[in-house]
């Protein structure tokens, strides 16, 4: 009997400096996928992918700028993808953190893969053009990822002072991480306001925007002017967007699904926790499955299942102990568990 | 077979397997229903979530693993109800309302409601709406207060609900939590619509239409055609409801989702629009039995299980989304199949989640949490009467209760007062007269007289934020309503886990001592009904200044601590004067001289004589403290100890306040029987209080007319003997 799996997606920030050679190391022979994500860039007159992904070393300009990070992960996250195993495998839904929302939207086959190429590099094209404030990201929780009441209070008592002197909000809920997201002026009212804690945090990130804030209204509408609706489809499998609600694929609507993917996802709150949340209890798979490039994502995962006390996990050495034994999430950017995902013949 | 837990075969997967989809039934098109082909398919998978889930039910009943059986199958077309109507409409919902539940989750993103019914079912205390208390379909995010729904006993409080609506839209500033707009939603089988609770409580909604008041409510008749074994006759919800005056009658048929939308929108949109009550038949079949233990074939034939199967929903449901979308017959197979996967591993996963542990846990929420929401002033209407010389002079019981109704009225608008001749009358004993003058109709108003739709009018209105304070005319009418505070306001936190709260004071005219006149009815001296309801608080003052203060705290119990609180008026002190002698005014107060409240807990504390301590309360407070003067010429030195709270009884307070006196005499007007000496007593005895208990008490019977009255109730004298004998055996124990 195959196991059921919750397939996620992860955003920006993945392909990192671990992850050059992603595509060649894993992916050599899914060449028709890569050339149809580089005949679409090479027509943008964009960098192709491959190129990227094949250089001699990593340059956060180059590989982490919105214009290559989008694309670059999108041809990793998809190829990845289609590696999963479906005989041991089955698919039950398909969710994604921030840009992983477009490559959910893509795994699920709502947005066929020259579409999935188009939007995903021109909302990477319009962010890096168009892309306003930034981000920081400071944890919810404590060392051991429980729940800290005394982060929670610093993230909103940021909130309120980074909302005082400027424009400040909650960008993602990402596991035991907050995202803030502001203009400059709120970004540094909220670096005040929070205390440093693990010798790192508050930690802002470089050449990320306001995503998931109405700062980006104008790259919302520039995005419905650009990406028409007849670009999407009915799912094939289930996804959770970025508020937990479930996108079945008989009952999608396709105008639905558009408004929500250029409009409220771009400029309310990207709850990636509730995802979590949803897929776990609503689903209930037996494993999580996180695809590459990177395993980042891990973490906040894995913090949200100790929040929900999931298999009975109640702190990072339960997790950990877990994992070692039997694990639950199986993170694709990493070899010890990319093989558990991956059919034999991959 | 359908029938028996675990023995749950899937009809509809069967006859899907042989294609065997019946024919249509009804005309309606997914036009006239407004529903969309996506629509169609949301409802479908909605309707198949709720059958995986109730066969998961069964087979885990099977196991022992899960606690709860009654299913939905065969009403999953009232996911077309929810469909239709909006997430803030209020919904209270009976048990097979599984597919409701789910549809309507999704319109509120992040919901799992597949995961909530498992909790439920398996009775975990993660479960989101009765933290493991009950197999409830409830959710506060989406308007859906829990329900048992097991006697129709909540459509009084939709009723209630729905008067609430157009209220808040009069008293303008009112900021209950439901929309202005919204239509409450009640459902109910065709078997409990014969219940009195459902009769009652449609009247008093078609009685309110009827009268030109606005009242939108759509009451949902699942109508099955069979409660539990007993056959409905056909015809009868049809006839019985379709002509009833003040009543809009919608007809149709929810085993077929198409035709049940139709209806729905019908009725949704007459009820919004004209916001008038409307009864909703909806024809549906009821498969797999009543419930899991409930062995259908005891009493139905085998052509008639296997004939309301081959009209399952789900099998119409099937043919619609064939026909309409594409789809084939092996798709539709292979969506239920993963379906069913899906609930298989939440309900298992479900299992392993924890479970209430003590009973300290499963007692939390009958105290619901503290509400922290500041009360608005209430408004006088123009040209209201003035109060100022009133509250200056010396005031009987009744006139002093209405004067505390005005200042509580008058500080907090969401108050609202009602009962039978509580408007224009003032109360059947003047305690809320000028109320109306003073506030307006829209806060003082008279109801029909029906105790049952009274205190759910009371509930529907506390569900939307109002303080009510109903007022039942006599002790003995409220044992004809008295699941309303039970089984309704009084469970609603319990089952909510605190969530939801019915916050109320009800006023009671009560006990005896009306000199011979009334007999039974209008003399009543029991309250046992009010003493084991749990999380109820009873309060029965003994005089007018008693009242003023404790009735101030009701208010404050009601408001901050959310409780249900039982206000018990006794009767023969609303207009008594005098205590000791003719024209001595001892029983009156003067309003503006009394402050602050009595706290809850707290008895009221006469005297500090050493020898003896009356417990008593109520009319037992007025006896007592008449017959303290002959005590005290006998040299009996004595303490009264006013209980003031019935339930809970303070006992620790009034063993503290009994101290070292070794001589206890409780002095219990009320019958001997279920009386609150039972409970002192036992008390006593438990704690191992070292001196003389007496009880003396109303005799085991119902109150006659005329001068026998006085035969079966304590008098002073009886008092006075009793304390004597108690002392003087005291003493002499004490020399011997």
């Amino acid at each position: 009997m195959k196991k059921s799996a919750v397939v996620i997606f992860p955003g920006r920030g993945t392909y990192g400096k671990e992850e050059l050679g992603y595509l060649r190391r894993y992916h050599g022979q899914r060449s028709s996928f890569i050339d149809g994500v580089d005949a679409w860039r090479k027509a943008q007159d964009r960098t192709p992918v491959r190129d990227l992904d094949d250089a001699a070393s990593f340059a956060a300009g180059r590989h982490a700028s919105s214009i290559n990070a989008s694309a670059l992960i999108y041809a990793c996250a998809l190829a990845d993808f289609a590696a999963i195993d479906r005989e041991t495998y089955d698919i039950c839904a398909i969710c994604g953190n921030s840009l992983g929302w477009y490559l959910t939207l893509a795994g699920a086959g709502a947005l066929p893969p020259k579409h999935a190429i188009r939007l995903v590099d021109t909302m990477g094209a319009l962010m890096e053009e168009h892309g306003v404030g930034g981000q920081l990201i400071y944890p919810f929780v404590d060392e051991d990822w429980r729940q800290s009441p005394t982060h929670e209070k610093s993230v909103s008592e940021a909130l309120h002072a980074g909302k005082t002197e400027g424009e400040a909000f909650l960008s993602i809920r990402l596991g035991g991480m907050a995202v803030l997201a502001g203009d400059e002026a709120g970004l540094s009212a909220m670096e005040k306001s929070l205390p440093p804690a693990e010798g790192r945090y508050p930690f802002r990130l470089a050449r990320h925007a306001a995503f998931h804030t109405p700062l980006l209204s104008h790259v919302s509408k520039m995005a419905f002017e650009t990406l028409p609706e007849k670009l999407f489809q009915s799912p094939g499998t289930t996804m959770i967007d970025g508020r937990g609600a479930i996108w079945t694929p008989g009952a999608s609507n396709v105008t639905d699904l558009y408004q929500y993917t250029l409009g409220e996802q771009i400029v309310e709150t990207y709850d990636f926790s509730k995802s979590i949340e949803v897929a776990i209890k609503e689903f209930s798979p037996d494993a999580l499955i996180l695809v590459g490039p990177g395993a980042t994502l891990g973490a906040p995962i894995a913090q949200e299942l100790i929040r929900h006390r999931w298999l009975g996990l109640a702190s990072k050495q339960d997790f950990a102990a877990r994992q070692k034994k039997d694990p639950f999430l199986l993170a694709m950017g990493r070899e010890d568990q990319r093989t558990f995902v991956t059919s034999s013949l991959q | 077979m359908a029938g028996a837990i675990g023995a749950a075969e899937d009809g509809f997967s069967k006859r899907l397997k042989a294609g065997r989809l019946p024919a249509a039934i009804a005309g309606a098109s997914l036009d006239q229903a407004g529903l969309s082909h996506k629509d169609l398919a949301r409802l479908f998978e909605s309707q198949l979530a709720s059958r995986a889930l109730d066969l998961e039910a069964r087979r885990l009943g099977a196991e022992k693993r899960g606690y709860y059986s009654i299913g939905s199958a065969g009403h999953e077309g009232n996911a077309a109800v929810a469909h239709i109507f909006r997430l803030t409409d209020p919904a209270f919902l009976h048990y097979r309302s599984g597919a409701f539940y789910i549809e309507r989750a999704k319109k509120l993103p992040g919901q799992t409601p597949l995961w909530n019914m498992a909790l439920s079912f398996v009775a975990s205390s993660e479960d989101p709406i009765s933290g493991g208390r009950h197999k409830v379909i409830g959710s506060k995010a989406l308007f859906i207060p829990p329900q048992t729904s097991t006697i129709a006993s909540h459509l009084p409080k939709a009723m209630g609900a729905a008067f609430s609506i157009p209220l808040a839209k009069t008293l303008r500033r009112h900021d209950g939590p439901l929309p202005r707009d919204s239509v409450p939603i009640c459902s109910f089988g065709d078997a409990s619509a014969n219940h009195s609770t459902a009769q009652g409580a449609i009247n008093a909604a078609a009685h309110t239409a009827f009268r030109g008041l606005p009242l939108p409510l759509v009451f949902v008749c699942e109508d099955n055609g069979i409660g539990i074994s007993v056959r409905t006759p056909t015809g009868w919800i049809a006839q019985n409801f379709s002509q009833r005056p003040g009543l809009h009658y919608v007809y149709g048929d929810a085993r077929d989702i198409v035709d049940a939308a139709r209806a729905a929108r019908e009725a949704e949109t007459y009820a919004r629009i004209r916001r008038r009550p409307v009864f909703l038949h909806l024809h549906t079949v009821r498969l797999m039995g009543h419930a899991g233990s409930d062995i259908e074939s005891g009493y139905r034939d085998r052509a008639e299980i296997n004939s309301e199967a081959d009209d399952d929903p789900l099998l119409h449901t099937a043919r619609y989304v064939c026909e309409l979308t594409g789809a084939s017959l092996q798709d539709v197979e292979t969506l239920y199949a993963d379906i069913k996967a899906q609930a298989g591993r939440v309900m298992e996963a479900a299992c392993d989640r924890p479970k209430l542990t003590t009973a300290q846990s499963v007692c939390k929420p009958l105290s619901p949490p503290r509400s922290l929401r500041a009360p608005r002033p209430g408004r006088t209407v123009a040209n209201a009467p003035d109060d100022a010389r009133a509250r200056r002079e010396p005031q009987h019981m009744s006139r002093l209760i209405s004067l505390t109704l005005a200042e509580q009225m008058a500080r907090n608008g969401a108050i609202v007062a009602f009962g039978e001749d509580v408007g224009k009358k003032g109360g059947v004993y003047g305690a809320t007269a000028r109320l109306q003058q003073k506030f307006g109709p829209a806060r003082v108003f008279d109801t029909i007289l029906d105790e049952q739709s009274i205190l759910g009018l009371g509930i529907g209105l506390a569900h939307n934020g109002f303080l009510p304070t109903p007022e039942i005319q006599f002790l003995a009418y409220v044992h004809n309503a008295e699941d309303q505070l039970r089984g309704e306001a009084a469970s609603l936190s319990f089952f909510a886990n605190g969530q939801y709260a019915n916050p109320m004071v009800v006023r009671i005219a009560g006990l005896a001592y009306q000199k011979g006149f009334g007999g039974h009815f209008h003399n009543d001296n029991s309250v046992a009904v009010f003493r084991d309801i749990p999380g109820i608080i009873l309060a029965c003052p003994s005089s007018g200044a008693e009242a003023v203060k404790m009735l101030r705290e009701a208010y404050r119990l009601a408001w901050t601590e959310q409780r249900v609180v039982v206000f018990l008026e006794p009767i023969a002190l609303y207009g008594t004067k005098d205590l000791a002698e003719p024209g001595d005014g001892a029983m009156c107060a003067v309003f503006d001289d009394i402050k602050g409240g009595a706290a809850f807990g707290e008895p009221n504390i006469i005297g500090d004589g050493a020898d003896l301590a009356i417990v008593t309360y109520g009319n037992g407070t007025y006896l007592s403290r008449r017959a303290s003067r002959s005590l005290s010429a006998k040299g009996v030195k004595h303490r009264i100890i006013d209980l003031r709270w019935l339930a809970p009884l303070p006992v620790d307070a009034v063993i503290k306040a009994i101290g070292s006196r070794r001589n206890v005499l409780i002095v219990d007007e009320c019958r001997k029987t279920g009386g609150p000496g039972e409970e002192l007593i036992a008390a006593f005895v438990e704690r191992e209080l070292a001196c003389s208990i007496r009880r003396i008490a109303g005799v085991d019977t119902f109150i006659p007319l005329g001068p026998a009255a006085d035969m079966v109730l304590i008098s002073e004298q009886n008092i006075v003997d009793a304390a004597l004998e108690l002392v003087s055996a005291g003493e002499r124990e004490a020399a011997e």
